[in-house]
C-alpha cells in the first residue's frame, strides 16, 4: 500500500501539472519504513495528510481508481486487501486500517478515525475495560501523531474515547458484553454521521428564502447537502461558488449542484467582495469548530467572512458536532500548520516564498450561525458544549 | 371533547377581538386552558406520556392556527400562546422523566418503562444505573455526550429478566397504576408553578431594579412597556434619584401614558419625539426596553422604534437593557414565517382620511393611487445591539439565550404545526 500511496501522490501532480512537473521533487517520501510495525511512512514534513487526501477526493483520478489501473496493469499484482481482514500477515496497525477507510470519499474523516478505532477494539485481547482503554488511548494517539493537522481526526479520537470512559463507568457486568456494545456503536457512528448531515440540512434549509443568493466557499459535502435539499423542497435560489485555489473546490461544487439544476456561477477568489453586495448569505463547512466558536476551515474562509460581515451580510456554518475541538487559536498562526501543495502553473524563482498553508480561522465575531447535528447553535454554544464534555 | 372544544374557540376569538391585552394575559389563559386540558384528559395504562402530549399539541395547533400568518396585528400574542404551549409540552416530558427514571431506581430491576411500543433492546447486564442515565439522555437536547449513545424512539426498554414471570408482571403494572395518577397530578402542579410564574414577572423583574439603575441616572425609554413601569417605579421605591427620557412612541402615543404614570409616582420625567432620540441619547446613560418576544438567536421583536434607539444606543456606547418575562422567550429563528412577517396596522393613525382623501382616492385614478400609508407595528433589533436582558429569572447576555431555551423547552416540540401542505 506504500507504494500505491506514493505512485499516487506523483501520478496526481503529473496530472495536474499538465504533465511536466517542472520543479524538483520537494515531497519525495522522506521516510522509509524500517519495521513491519509501522508499514505507512509518515506523511510528508510539510505535506498535511488531510488536505492530501481532500485533493484525493477532488481530483479527477481518484487513489482507488489509480490503485486497480495498477493493479490491472502489473498482472500478478496481488489485489489491494483491506488490511483488517489479513489476519496473521501483519500485526493491526490502526494507521492503515484509519487509511483504508479515509479513502472513501463520502466518508467523514472522524468517522474513519472512529472506525479504525472500532476495529482496534476488535482485534485486541484486552481481558479488562481499563486494558481496553489504554490501549485504545495508544491507537488513538498514533492515530493523532500520524497526522497533527486534521481537526476532525482528533475531535474524533477524543470523542470516541470519552465515550468510551463514560460507557465503562456504566458498570457493565461482562467485559465481552461492554466490548460489543462499544464495537456496535462505534459501526454505527457511521450512520449517526450520515444522519448528522441530513438532520443538518433540514435546518439549514430552513434558512434559505425564494430568491436567495448564497456564496458558498470551498467543498463541504454538508453544505451540498444543505443546497441538495433546498431544491428539492422547490426552493429557488442561486449560488456563488468561489473558485477555491489550489483545490479547485468551486469546480467541483458547481458541477454537482449544475446537475442538480441550481443555477450556478463561478467566481475567482479575489472576486468575493467585488460579488459582495448581491449576497443574501454565505454558506460554508468546516474542518474543524475551536472552543471559541471559530471555525477553522479551507483558506480564504476568513477573508470570505470578514468582507461578509462588514457588509453585513450573515455567515453561516454547516458543521457536525462532532468537529467540535478543544482548541482555542488566538491567531492565525496559533494552529498545526498544514501545508498544501501549490501550482503556479510556472515556474518560481529561486529566492521566493510561497504561502503554502492550506486553512485559516474564522474568529466567532464573524458567524451569525452555526448549523450542527445539536441544532442551531450561535457559536457562544459550542464551549459549553465542550465543557459538558469534557469537564 | 366539547366542553373543552368550546373552551378553545372561545379563546381563539377572544385572541382575535382583541379582548386579551398582552402577552402576560394571554400567557396566563393559555396555560390555565392547557391545565384544563391536562385535567380532563383520561390517562390510560400505559403510554401516558404520549397521550398527554398529543392532547397538549392537538389544542396547541388550533391555537396557533387561528393566526394566519401576519394578517392579525397582535400577532405577537400568539407568539406568546406558542411558548406556552411548548413550555407545556416541556413539561409534561420533564415529569414523565422524572418519575420514569424515580420508578426505575426505585424497583432496582433491569426493567420498568413507559413505552412498550418503543424499540426493545435487549442489553443482558445493564444495570439500572445505566438504564436511568440512558433515559435522561433522551429527554436532554441532543449534545456532544449522547452523540454515541442509541436515541431510541422514547427511554430504554429492556426486557425484564425472564427469571421474573408474573410476579414481576403485576408489580409493575400496579406501580404504572400509581404512576399514572401521578404523572397527570405533578404535570398539573408544574403548570401551577408555571402560572405562579408568569404572574410575578413583574415583580421578579422589578426587585432587580436597584442593582441596575443608580443614583442620578439619566434613562431613555420609547413608548410604553408595563414590565418597564414597574422597573421604574421599583427603583424610585428603593430612594434612587434618577431623571427619563420617554420618546413618545408615534403614532400610538403611549409614550405620553407612561410619562403621565411616571410623573404620578414622583419621577422626574421628560418627553421627546422618536426622531429627538439621536439628539438627546448622548446625555443618557442607559436605554430600558421592554419587548414583544425574545427570539432564540437573542433578537428582539419590539414595538417599531426600538431598532432606532437600539442603533442610536450603540452608536453612543449606551448600554441597551431589554426587560421581559420569561414568557417572551420564543424558540424559534427570525427566519421562521410565524415571526417574519411584520403587521402593518392601520394607516389612519397616521393621516387622517378626510384630508387625503383625494389622494389615496381609489376609484378616480385607475384603481392605484399614488399616496400609501404604511404603519408597521413591528421591529427586529439585531442581538448585537443588546447589551442585557433581565428577565424573572435573573440578567443574562444574549449570547446566553440558547441556555434558557434549553432549560425551558424541549427540541421535539419546536415545530408543534403539522405539515399540512
Amino acid at each position: 500500500m506504500r507504494h500505491v500511496t506514493r505512485k499516487e501522490r506523483r501520478e496526481i501532480r503529473f496530472f495536474r501539472c499538465g504533465g511536466a512537473t517542472s520543479r524538483p521533487n520537494a515531497d519525495a517520501p522522506t521516510s522509509s519504513p524500517d519495521s513491519i510495525m509501522e508499514p505507512n511512512p509518515k506523511p510528508n514534513h510539510g505535506i498535511s495528510a488531510y488536505y492530501q487526501t481532500r485533493a484525493e477526493h477532488h481530483a479527477i483520478i481518484s487513489g482507488d481508481w489509480l490503485s486497480q489501473a495498477q493493479a490491472a496493469a502489473a498482472a500478478g499484482h496481488p489485489p489491494e486487501e483491506p488490511p483488517a481482514s489479513a489476519a496473521a500477515s501483519k500485526p493491526f496497525s490502526v494507521i492503515d486500517e484509519f487509511n483504508h477507510w479515509r479513502r472513501k470519499p463520502d466518508l467523514a474523516e472522524a468517522v474513519a478515525a472512529i472506525m479504525a478505532l472500532v476495529a482496534g477494539i476488535r482485534s485486541s485481547d484486552a481481558t479488562t475495560m481499563m486494558e481496553l482503554e489504554i490501549e485504545l488511548k495508544k491507537a488513538s494517539d498514533a492515530l493523532k501523531s500520524w497526522d497533527t493537522t486534521s481537526i476532525s481526526l482528533s475531535a474524533g479520537c477524543d470523542l470516541f474515547m470519552r465515550y468510551v470512559t463514560r460507557t465503562s463507568a456504566l458498570e457493565y457486568d461482562d467485559f465481552h458484553a461492554a466490548k460489543l456494545r462499544l464495537i456496535e456503536r462505534g459501526e454505527k457512528f457511521g450512520e449517526i454521521s450520515l444522519k448528522a448531515r441530513r438532520t443538518i440540512a433540514m435546518l439549514g434549509q430552513d434558512f434559505i428564502f425564494d430568491g436567495c443568493t448564497i456564496l458558498v466557499h470551498g467543498f463541504s459535502r454538508v453544505v451540498l447537502e444543505v443546497l441538495k435539499l433546498a431544491a428539492s423542497n422547490r426552493k429557488l435560489f442561486r449560488v456563488f461558488c468561489t473558485e477555491g485555489r489550489p483545490d479547485k473546490t468551486g469546480l467541483r461544487l458547481s458541477k454537482e449542484l449544475a446537475t442538480l439544476g441550481i443555477p450556478v456561477k463561478l467566481l475567482i477568489d479575489s472576486a468575493v467582495a467585488y460579488a459582495m453586495d448581491e449576497v443574501d448569505m454565505v454558506l460554508v463547512g468546516a474542518d474543524g469548530v475551536v472552543e471559541s466558536g471559530g471555525v477553522i476551515n479551507m483558506m480564504g474562509t476568513y477573508q470570505t467572512a470578514l468582507v461578509a460581515h462588514s457588509m453585513n451580510k450573515p455567515v453561516y456554518v454547516a458543521a457536525e458536532s462532532y468537529k467540535f475541538a478543544r482548541l482555542y487559536p488566538l491567531d492565525q498562526k496559533d494552529l498545526e500548520p498544514a501545508l498544501r501543495l501549490i501550482e503556479f502553473g510556472v515556474p518560481i524563482p529561486a529566492g521566493v516564498e510561497i504561502e503554502k498553508s492550506a486553512r485559516d480561522y474564522t474568529p466567532p465575531q464573524y458567524l451569525t450561525l452555526l448549523f450542527t447535528d445539536l441544532g442551531v447553535l450561535t457559536p457562544s454554544v459550542v464551549s459549553d458544549e465542550l465543557i459538558q464534555l469534557y469537564l | 371533547m366539547p366542553d373543552l372544544q368550546a373552551l378553545v374557540t372561545d379563546f381563539v376569538l377572544k385572541l382575535k377581538r382583541r379582548k386579551i391585552e398582552g402577552s402576560q394575559a394571554t400567557a396566563k389563559q393559555t396555560a390555565e386552558l392547557l391545565r384544563q386540558v391536562v385535567s380532563q384528559q383520561r390517562m390510560p395504562y400505559t403510554n401516558q406520556a404520549s397521550v398527554l402530549i398529543d392532547a397538549v399539541r392537538a389544542v396547541g395547533e388550533q391555537l396557533i392556527a387561528a393566526n394566519p400568518i401576519g394578517e392579525l396585528s397582535n400577532s405577537y400574542l400568539f407568539l406568546a400562546v406558542g411558548n406556552i404551549v411548548r413550555r407545556v409540552l416541556h413539561i409534561i416530558r420533564e415529569e414523565n422523566l422524572s418519575s420514569t427514571t424515580a420508578a426505575m431506581e426505585g424497583l432496582g430491576l433491569t426493567a420498568g418503562s413507559d413505552d412498550d411500543e418503543g424499540e426493545h433492546e435487549d442489553r443482558p447486564g445493564l444495570s439500572a444505573a445505566a438504564v436511568a442515565a440512558a433515559a435522561r439522555s433522551t429527554l436532554r437536547a441532543p449534545s456532544l455526550q449522547t452523540l454515541l449513545e442509541d436515541i431510541p424512539e422514547s427511554a430504554v426498554a429492556p426486557h425484564p429478566s425472564s427469571s421474573g414471570g408474573d410476579s414481576e408482571g403485576k408489580s409493575k403494572s400496579a406501580d404504572r397504576g400509581s404512576r399514572s395518577k401521578k404523572l397527570k397530578h405533578d404535570v398539573i402542579e408544574a403548570i401551577n408553578e408555571l402560572i405562579q410564574d408568569i404572574d410575578t414577572c413583574h415583580e421578579l423583574i422589578s426587585e432587580q431594579a436597584v442593582e441596575h439603575i443608580h443614583q442620578n441616572e439619566v434613562i431613555l425609554t420609547l413608548g410604553r412597556s408595563r414590565t418597564v413601569k414597574e422597573f421604574l417605579c421599583a427603583a424610585k421605591e428603593k430612594k434612587r434619584t434618577f431623571r427619563v427620557f420617554v420618546a413618545e412612541g408615534a403614532p400610538r402615543y403611549q409614550g405620553h401614558v407612561l410619562a403621565k404614570e411616571l410623573v404620578g409616582k414622583g419621577i422626574q420625567t421628560t418627553v421627546i419625539t422618536d426622531s429627538a432620540v439621536f439628539a438627546m441619547i448622548s446625555r443618557v446613560n442607559m436605554v430600558i426596553v421592554g419587548a414583544h418576544a425574545i427570539m432564540a438567536n437573542g433578537g428582539v421583536i419590539a414595538p417599531v422604534g426600538i431598532n432606532m434607539v437600539a442603533l442610536a444606543a450603540q452608536r453612543h456606547a449606551v448600554p441597551f437593557v431589554v426587560v421581559a418575562g420569561s414568557h417572551k422567550l420564543c424558540p424559534l429563528y427570525p427566519h421562521n414565517p410565524e415571526v417574519l412577517l411584520n403587521e402593518f396596522r392601520c394607516p389612519s393613525d397616521l393621516l387622517d382620511f378626510g384630508e387625503f382623501s383625494d389622494c389615496m382616492d381609489y376609484g378616480s385614478l385607475g384603481g392605484s393611487p399614488l399616496l400609501h400609508v404604511v404603519n408597521p407595528a413591528f421591529d427586529y433589533v439585531q442581538p448585537k445591539l443588546v447589551s442585557l436582558f433581565i428577565t424573572d429569572t435573573g440578567g443574562h447576555n444574549p449570547s446566553y439565550v440558547y441556555r434558557l431555551i434549553a432549560d425551558y423547552y424541549s427540541a421535539d416540540d419546536l415545530v408543534v404545526q403539522q405539515n399540512s401542505t
